[in-house]
Order: structure tokens, then C-alpha cells, then sequence
């Protein structure tokens, strides 16, 4: 479905901008709902993630000793452009992108890292042992995670033949769902996605108990909101991302509603379920049953390619 | 005393205040990387003086002070208060008084374990289990509230007896309860001994031998988990204990994981204690006649409280206020477990091996230790008193 409207209104209200932050705001009172509610606890009400931002931008914020004054007004900013400008290339609320071009996926996906990378170098840009611990385990997380989550998505784009994530939507739409041809690429994309937003049970660089809030911990007024907002928008792309490439493609507005609020269903509860990871757990998840489980997709996938047209 | 050299060491605080701590105390690990290489502890931010405040109040207000030593195991110190003092006066609570004393310190203990079982998991990052086990312990709360009236003081004894008696209708509703509670222990049972990641976080994790545990003086489950024999209420029966034995529970492996399974088996062993004391409850008065003047002596006694022995010493000088009471808490004792262990094992361990061994800091306090550089000075009570009065003017 395309959308006739002028690009400026796509990038800052919809389906970019503006209405992106609000889907995040919702999909992050889901996703914190639905844990609660496995957990057997009441959860947030529906506005607790809007009004949290607005306390956060209503706060004052403190640059605290030993920090780069730029950095770490910068970064914030950085993150969150970065994860906004994501959205342009993926079918936002079953949209056609707004941009498309050969290779925007793996575009999308280092613009999703930026985020990560931004989280890491805030944390080590203060001189809090905190911040500085929950920076290493966060970029010791991205070495570990990014090689086998970029296999994963690979693995559709061979399938369709195309860099670009509009093409593998629309031969997704067209074709047998990729979650039943490679069931192994959606298992290692989906907790890959989870990695990324460090939830649980990855979430050993920001574990409360240990270092209070991990890279985040310096951060109280609007840096803070901005990378909240950042990551509930890393959530939406990531889910869009994940269910134009293995459910079947987006192909409406509903389509993209129920698609993605299975796999968040589905993300609750693996976060419901595990005790946090130690961070060199994580590693060794990632690069021993990780990395083999998306070779193996990929060989699979080579393999089927060279033996099915024998057929 | 810090050092040029210690300075340069990453050293991560954790407290007094912290996300992972309920209570405050004060943690240095010095870490290499992930890696503890050194730990050193700091207690003394919650110092209330109850000992000394014990000794400005009659026989019968130290009942309501001494509870409030702990909000956990506010039962059992009352009952070791109580037990000496009854010692001191040659007094024998009755048969029916001890039983109903047992069975609320054992419906603490139940509560206790759970919720330790519930903070632990918190600490290893498993809010699953934190949020289903105190929804749980909310039954043996709700006992706890029918058949004294408080869900956390329940003011049980009184010198020489108890309180309230346990009749058919609360014995029927504690039943209830406890069958719930059992099927539930069960499954926690078997979720700590067989998943996976969090067996990864338990398994191997803060393990202390036998030998090790003797030699650092650890109590209660800490050290029942690495094999110790070691339970006041087998070693030395008290109260009820003596006509209903109970069975001490030990694991040989000594690791978070064995620390995690006695303290659950010791959730069954509780119920099947509670169940044998009702159907066997004697009857007769809820208490003795005690004098207002206890007369003069010392004495000790020892108590099982949840995280070990609690010990109490008592000093009557034969008036109606006791001459000194001295209180030895349990989490006192296995410090010196967590300190050395602490050392080997990854910063993220930590917060589970000061969880393991159930700690309480409040209780454990005994002075307040204000660091100034270079600046040390002693103060006795009289200088105390006098700058009580300044600070306040």
C-alpha cells in the first residue's frame, strides 16, 4: 500500500516522526503489560511510558563531573536521529517504505547499532564505575549478537534475491511465510532482536542489582527520555522488521498491527521466562549456538538453492 | 588504610545505597575487569541502640522492643528474650503456651525462606520467580494476620506464655494454607533444580566446603548447605522442639544452588512440623504467673531463627529492668563467608552471594564507625550522653 502524501509530512508525522515515538510509547506499555501480567503483577497503566517521558523532559539534567559536556548532550540525539531515520526504509504500519535501495538493509541495520553504540560510548564518556562497567558489557553485547542477527537477516534477503527490504516484503507477501522456510534464521533474528534492546534475559548491561543502570546511570532529564524513546522506536523497526521479512510480509495497516503484536506477545514471554544472562553467558550463547545456528540457516539455504531446481 | 597503590585499583561500591540492597551496608569489590580480585565490607549505617535502650525499660517493654529488632524474625528474637528471662525467674511456660510459640516461629520461618527465595531470584535477574513466591508468602502473611492480628509483629509471647490460642477454626484455616503453600514449594522445587539459565547463575557459584564453613563460623543454611550438622532446634531443643523433633536439613555441594534447596526443603520440613504440632497440641493454660522483679543472674539462649543462631545473653541485677541484654545475630556470623568468597567470582555473581546468605543488616549492627581521614577518637557513654544534648539544643 503506498501512501500519497508529500515526504515531508512521512518523515515527521506519519507513518515517520511523530507517529513513530507514539507507536514506540505504545509498544514499549505492551511489551511492559504483557511481562507484568505473566509475571502476575498489574503492570502500567496505558500513559505511564508518555508520562515518564514528560517527567524525564520536565527534569533537570545533570552533566556530572569528568564528562564531555558535547557528548553527552550530543549522543542522545545522535541515538534517537539514528533509530528515526531507520524507519524510512522499512514498511512502517504495513506502508511502503518511504525510500528504497538496493542494500537499505544492512543500512537499517548498522543505523539500528548506532543507537547501541551511542548507549556505550555515554556510559564511557562519564567517569561513574557504573556507567563505565555497564558501557563494556554493552559493547561487549553488540560484538556478540550482531554477527549471528545479521545472518539471520540475511537469510530472506538470498531467499528473495534482493538487498533492498521492500523487494524481500514484497516476495514475502507473494511466496510460503520464511518462518516455515527457515524457521532457524526467525528463532536467531527474534532473540537477536532482543539482544539488541537488552531485554531480558540479555539485559546484563543495564542489570539493576549489579551496576544500577548500566551505561544509562549518569543520565536524568531530557538524555535520558531521548534514549528511552530511542529504544521503544529500536522496539517498533525491529518488530516491522522482523515480520516483513518471516511472517509473510506487510502488506496493510492490519496486517502490520497483528503480525507485530504476536511477536511481541511472543518476546514477553521469553523476557517472562529466563533468569538474566552473565554477560560472558551471553558471549558464549551468541558465538557458540548463535553464530552456528545462523551458518547452519545459511548453508541450508545455499544448499536448497543449488539442489531445488534439480527438481 | 588506603593506600597510593589501592587507589589506582576500579572499585565498584555497592551501597549504602543500591538498587540491590533493601537495607543499607556497604560493599567494595575491587574488580579486574569482570573479576573480583578483593571485597571488604561496612556495616554500621542503621545502629539504633536497642541494646542499650533495653536497659532503661522494665522485664515487660523489652517484650515490644526486642521485636522490633528484626522485621523479619521479630518472633524469634521475642522467644529467646522471653526463654531466658523465663530461665532467670525459674519459671516453665506451659506445654500448650510453647507449642503455639513453635508454630508461629516456624510460620516466620515460612515466610522468611520465601521471602529470601524471592530477593535472591531478583538479585539473578529472575523477577519471574521474585513475583510468584511473594505472591505466595502472602498466604503464610494471611495466617500469620488471622491468628495473631499482625501481618509482621504478631506480639506472640509474653513473659511466661503467649498470647492468643490457636483454635479449630485457625487450625483448619493454617491447614488450608499450608497445602497451598506446600504444592507451590514444590514447584519452586523444581523450577531452582531444573532450569537451565538459572542454574547457570546458582550452580558451582560462592561454594564453601565443609571445612571452610567450620573454620569461618557461618550458621544456619549458609553453612547446613555445605554439610554442617548445625541446628539449634536438633542441637540444643528448646520449647516445643523437644517433644516434636525436626529434621536437619544438609546438602553437601555448599553452592548457591545447595544454599537455594535446603532452604526449600526446610519450607517442607516447617510444614510438616506446623501439621504434627496441631494434631498433637496440649492442652492447658497460655501462661505462667511471672514475678515484676526477675531475680538476679546471667543466662544464655540460643534460637534457630531463620538465618542461623541467634543468640541472647541476659544479666539481671534482681530489679525490674534488666542489667545488660547482648543479642548475637546470625547474619553476623556469615559475613566472613561472603567476604571470602566473594574473591574469583564475576561482578555479576555478587549480588546473589550476598543474597545467599539471607543478610540483615539492621539487626547485625552494633556501632556506627564514621571514617575521617586520620582522625580517630574513642567516646564512652558519658561523652556520648553530653553531645546528645549539644547535638540536640
Amino acid at each position: 500500500m503506498n501512501l500519497p502524501l508529500p515526504s515531508i509530512i512521512l518523515l515527521l508525522f506519519f507513518p515517520g516522526g511523530l507517529f513513530l515515538i507514539a507507536s514506540g510509547l505504545v509498544y514499549q506499555w505492551a511489551d511492559r503489560k504483557l511481562v507484568a501480567r505473566f509475571q502476575n503483577r498489574i503492570g502500567p497503566r496505558w500513559f505511564q511510558p508518555l508520562a515518564d517521558v514528560f517527567k524525564l523532559l520536565a527534569k533537570e539534567e545533570i552533566v556530572p563531573t569528568g564528562a564531555i559536556k558535547g557528548l553527552f548532550h550530543g549522543l542522545p540525539i545522535v541515538a534517537l536521529a539514528s533509530a528515526l531515520t531507520a524507519a524510512l526504509y522499512v514498511p512502517l504500519a504495513g506502508f511502503n517504505a518511504s525510500y528504497s535501495f538496493q542494500g537499505d538493509l544492512i543500512v537499517v541495520f548498522y543505523l539500528l547499532s548506532v543507537l547501541t553504540i551511542c548507549i556505550g560510548l555515554a556510559g564511557a564518556n562519564n567517569i561513574s564505575r557504573f556507567s563505565i562497567i555497564g558501557a563494556t558489557r554493552t559493547l561487549t553485547q553488540i560484538f556478540s549478537y550482531e554477527a549471528p542477527f545479521l545472518l539471520a537477516l540475511l537469510g530472506p534477503a538470498i531467499a528473495a534475491g534482493s538487498w533492498s527490504i521492500s523487494k524481500i516484503n514484497i516476495y514475502a507477501q507473494e511466496n510460503v511465510w520464511l518462518i516455515l522456510a527457515q524457521p532457524i534464521g526467525f528463532v536467531v533474528a527474534l532473540i537477536g532482536l532482543m539482544g539488541k534492546l537488552e531485554l531480558p534475559p540479555f539485559d546484563a548491561p543495564e542489570a539493576e542489582t549489579e551496576i544500577v543502570a548500566g551505561a544509562l546511570t549518569e543520565y536524568s532529564g531530557r538524555g535520558l527520555a531521548l534514549f528511552r524513546i530511542g529504544k521503544d522506536v529500536e522496539l517498533v523497526i525491529g518488530l516491522t522488521l522482523i515480520s516483513a521479512l518471516y511472517l509473510g510480509g506487510l502488506a496493510n495497516p492490519l496486517d502490520f498491527l497483528w503480525k507485530t503484536v504476536v511477536l511481541l506477545l511472543v518476546t514477553a514471554g521469553l523476557q517472562a521466562l529466563f533468569a538474566r544472562l552473565r554477560i560472558d553467558q551471553t558471549v558464549g550463547m551468541w558465538w557458540r549456538v548463535g553464530a552456528l545456528l545462523g551458518l547452519l540457516q545459511l548453508l541450508a539455504i545455499i544448499l536448497g538453492r543449488l539442489i531445488g531446481p534439480l527438481f | 588504610m588506603p593506600t597510593q597503590e589501592q587507589n589506582q585499583k576500579f572499585i565498584v561500591p555497592i551501597g549504602p545505597q543500591h538498587p540491590a540492597l533493601k537495607e543499607p551496608g556497604h560493599f567494595e569489590f575491587t574488580v579486574d575487569g569482570e573479576i573480583v580480585t578483593a571485597a571488604s565490607v561496612r556495616l554500621g549505617y542503621v545502629h539504633r541502640g536497642i541494646e542499650k535502650g533495653t536497659e532503661d525499660r522494665t522485664w515487660t517493654q523489652n517484650v515490644y522492643l526486642l521485636e522490633r529488632i528484626c522485621g523479619i524474625c521479630s518472633h524469634v528474637h521475642v522467644t529467646a528474650y522471653v526463654v531466658a528471662v523465663e530461665q532467670l525467674a525459674k519459671v516453665q511456660a506451659p506445654p500448650r503456651a510453647e507449642a503455639i510459640r513453635t508454630i508461629v516461629a516456624e510460620l516466620e520461618r515460612i515466610h522468611s525462606h520465601m521471602l529470601w527465595l524471592g530477593v535472591a531470584a531478583h538479585e539473578g535477574g529472575f523477577d519471574s520467580l521474585f513475583m510468584y513466591s511473594w505472591r505466595d508468602r502472602e498466604t503464610v502473611m494471611d495466617i500469620l494476620e488471622t491468628i495473631s492480628g499482625n501481618r509482621v509483629h504478631y506480639s506472640a509471647n509474653i513473659l511466661g506464655g503467649v498470647k492468643f490460642d490457636i483454635d479449630d477454626q485457625k487450625r483448619d484455616f493454617i491447614l488450608k494454607g499450608l497445602e497451598f503453600l506446600e504444592e507451590r514449594t514444590n514447584h519452586y522445587m523444581k523450577i531452582v533444580t531444573t532450569d537451565e539459565t538459572f542454574l547457570g547463575r546458582t550452580r558451582n557459584i560462592g561454594t564453601m566446603t565443609k571445612e571452610q564453613a567450620i573454620e569461618l563460623g557461618a550458621v544456619g543454611p549458609t553453612a547446613r548447605a555445605s554439610g554442617v550438622t548445625i541446628d539449634i532446634r536438633d542441637s540444643a531443643p528448646y520449647s516445643a522442639y523437644k517433644t516434636f523433633p525436626v529434621n536437619v536439613i544438609t546438602d553437601e555441594t555448599g553452592d548457591l544452588l545447595a544454599r537455594f534447596v535446603v532452604r526449600i526443603k526446610e519450607l517442607l520440613e516447617s510444614y510438616r512440623l506446623i501439621r504434627e504440632i496441631l494434631d498433637h497440641m496440649p492442652e492447658g493454660e497460655l501462661a505462667a504467673r511471672i514475678p515484676r522483679r526477675i531475680p538476679a543472674g546471667e543466662t544464655i539462649h540460643r534460637v534457630e531463627a531463620p538465618r542461623g543462631e541467634l543468640f541472647y545473653y541476659v544479666k539481671s541485677g534482681g530489679g525490674d529492668k534488666p542489667e545488660r541484654i547482648k543479642v548475637r545475630t546470625p547474619s553476623l556470623c556469615n559475613w566472613s563467608s561472603v567476604i571470602n568468597f566473594a574473591v574469583g567470582h564475576k561482578l555479576a555473581d555478587m549480588p546473589m552471594i550476598l543474597a545467599g546468605i539471607d543478610p540483615c543488616f539492621s539487626c547485625n549492627d552494633r556501632l556506627i564507625k564514621i571514617r575521617r581521614a586520620n582522625q580517630s577518637q574513642v567516646w564512652t557513654w558519658e561523652d556520648l550522653r553530653l553531645h546528645g544534648i549539644e547535638y540536640y539544643r
